[in-house]
């Protein structure tokens, strides 16, 4: 819409109310923030056909008033200060005070936030070669100016170490270059999409990030915490990813408290990742993906390279497709060292495995749109409209590839010891980012 | 009494420093050429049909061209075809 009202036409989208905040703060992310919209109380899209005609028409003067009307009142853009003051009976006290402040605000992730003073954010920014005013990137999805500064004081409130700030910088700038637009559309999406950072090169084990039992909480996971942690309050706080506003997620995920690992790549069979995406091995790189969902791929009997590979096919299968011209998502696969280690042993290089994955990994086309009728839907592209002439029973008994290459499986080496798989849908394909270049 | 002073952790956002305004609307829609661009999901295509035929009926000598991508947002060039063809476009994501 507000690409036709910048071609000069008046422009109105219908909105469900639920979507009225992020109907808001789009129109502010995108550049024209007093855009109208009409809004309707329910999400069409579960209504039946008079449900949505009868709502419809409850709206038509609000339609045709913003389509005929000037408007009355801009919206103002929030004024954003450069410090804020709490008083306490003592620091104890004005730190409580601050916390409550700023969970009210929803800027931080309603746990406990570490102040960030102009001296905790000082030692920060010394913790990288560029200077406090500079512009990583926009940081999607509501494009906030990404300066080194602004990273730093969402870093200083995790708890960040200077050390840890090139990472936290590299992974800010490898968000913006995902996809279209940073995946901006996922990230304000229904559905649960959620980054996952991991680190490759040796700063991983310079700065302790862990890449055995990488998820989990606690004492190990420490440097995995806070780095992904520093890269969530950025994402909130820079990229106006606030929940209700511009991350739209139904239900949510224990995901978006986003996780960093590291590759083992100790443990490995096969060159680290971020070689693949053209690093050399002695540089250090984080790369940013996408997720939308896990399964844990147990395999506690396979010795064999094929039926190792067999199983994680078979449990990527999980998760749904679209119809759309192209197949873009992707599985991220977390292989820990008992399965990558035999696979690699028995001649399989990661490209090989990547390929023989992909042969394995089919699935009923029926199941994996999920029953989805597909009369009249506009989102059934072209080459698939032949699928209409087809019952649903002939559509579950159809095999199709899970995904459309191997090149869209990813191929990870990661955790401690025992032969189980994380299998994650993912998509677009990652970006990944050159961490030595921020280092001070 | 203890006085803490932190940054805002708030950024400024590229569209607020770029904002455009709206633009002119026109006083009424008779003779008006309606674009409704459907992003593909269900019930947002009956919502923006009936919104079409509503117009047709307040108004003298409405046309409606319907649009859709078949996707979320639509696809520029038929937004950029909207914009073109249309006096004034309705949009419905469905959501």
């Amino acid at each position: 819409m507000i690409e036709i009202e910048k071609m000069g036409k008046p422009a109105v989208p219908i909105v469900s109310g639920r979507f009225e905040l992020d109907a808001i703060a789009s129109a502010r992310a995108f550049a024209m923030p007093d855009l109208q919209f009409v809004l309707v109380p329910r999400i069409y899209r579960n209504l039946a056909i008079d449900e949505c005609i009868s709502q419809t028409e409850a709206a038509i003067d609000d339609l045709i008033g913003i389509l005929t009307s000037e408007i009355d009142e801009a919206r103002e853009a929030p004024q954003i200060t450069t410090t804020e003051r709490f008083e306490g009976d003592d620091r104890y006290d004005a730190v409580q005070r601050m916390n409550d402040d700023f969970i009210l605000r929803d800027w931080g992730d309603a746990m406990p936030l570490y102040p960030p003073t102009q001296e905790a954010v000082d030692a920060l920014i010394e913790g990288t070669n560029l200077p406090a005013d500079h512009l990583v990137c926009d940081m999607p999805p509501g494009f906030g100016l990404a300066t080194v500064e602004k990273i730093a004081i969402n870093s200083a409130m995790a708890g960040a170490k200077p050390e840890q700030m090139p990472v936290i910088i590299a992974g800010v700038k490898a968000l913006s270059e995902i996809g279209d637009q940073g995946g901006k559309s996922l990230l304000m999406s229904t559905s649960p999409h959620a980054p996952m950072l991991v680190v490759n090169g040796p700063i991983a084990k310079e700065i302790g990030i862990n890449p055995k039992s990488a998820l989990g909480p606690g004492r190990d996971n420490q440097v995995n915490i806070t780095i992904g942690r520093a890269f969530s309050l950025c994402l909130r706080n820079i990229g106006y990813w606030y929940p209700g506003h511009m991350d739209m997620d139904t239900i949510g995920t224990t995901r978006k408290f986003v996780h960093c690992v590291a590759e083992n790549e100790e443990m490995s069979p096969w060159e680290p990742f971020h070689v693949n995406q053209g690093f050399k091995a002695e540089e250090s790189a984080i790369s940013v993906f996408i997720t939308d969902g896990e399964l844990d791929v147990q395999d506690q009997g396979n010795v064999t390279a094929e039926g190792l590979l067999k199983t994680i096919a078979y449990g990527s299968t999980f998760g749904t497709r679209s119809l759309g011209e192209r197949h873009t998502s992707e599985r991220l696969i977390f292989m820990p060292p008992d399965v990558a280690r035999p696979v690699g042993a028995q001649g399989f290089t990661k490209r090989g495995a990547r390929e023989f994955l992909h042969h394995n990994a089919n699935h009923s086309l029926g199941k994996m749109i999920q029953f989805m009728p597909l009369e009249g839907e506009a989102r059934v592209a072209a080459n698939w409209k032949w699928l209409e002439s087809h019952t649903e029973q002939e559509r579950l008994n159809m095999t199709v590839p899970l995904l459309e290459s191997a090149d869209r499986f990813y191929v990870l080496v990661i955790g401690a010891d025992r032969a189980k798989t994380l299998v994650m849908p993912s998509g677009p394909s990652p970006a990944t980012v050159g961490i030595d270049q921020y280092i001070g | 009494m203890h006085l803490l002073e932190v940054l805002n952790p708030v950024a400024t956002q590229r569209g607020v420093l770029t904002a455009m305004t709206t633009t002119p609307r026109p006083a009424s829609l008779d003779n008006k050429t309606v674009g409704l661009l459907w992003s593909g999901t269900h019930g947002g295509d009956v919502a923006l049909k009936r919104a079409g035929e509503m117009i047709q009926e307040r108004f003298q000598n409405v046309s409606v061209n319907f649009y859709t991508g078949g996707n979320y947002p639509a696809p520029p060039p038929i937004v950029k075809q909207a914009g073109e063809e249309c006096d004034v476009v309705i949009g419905a994501t469905a959501d």
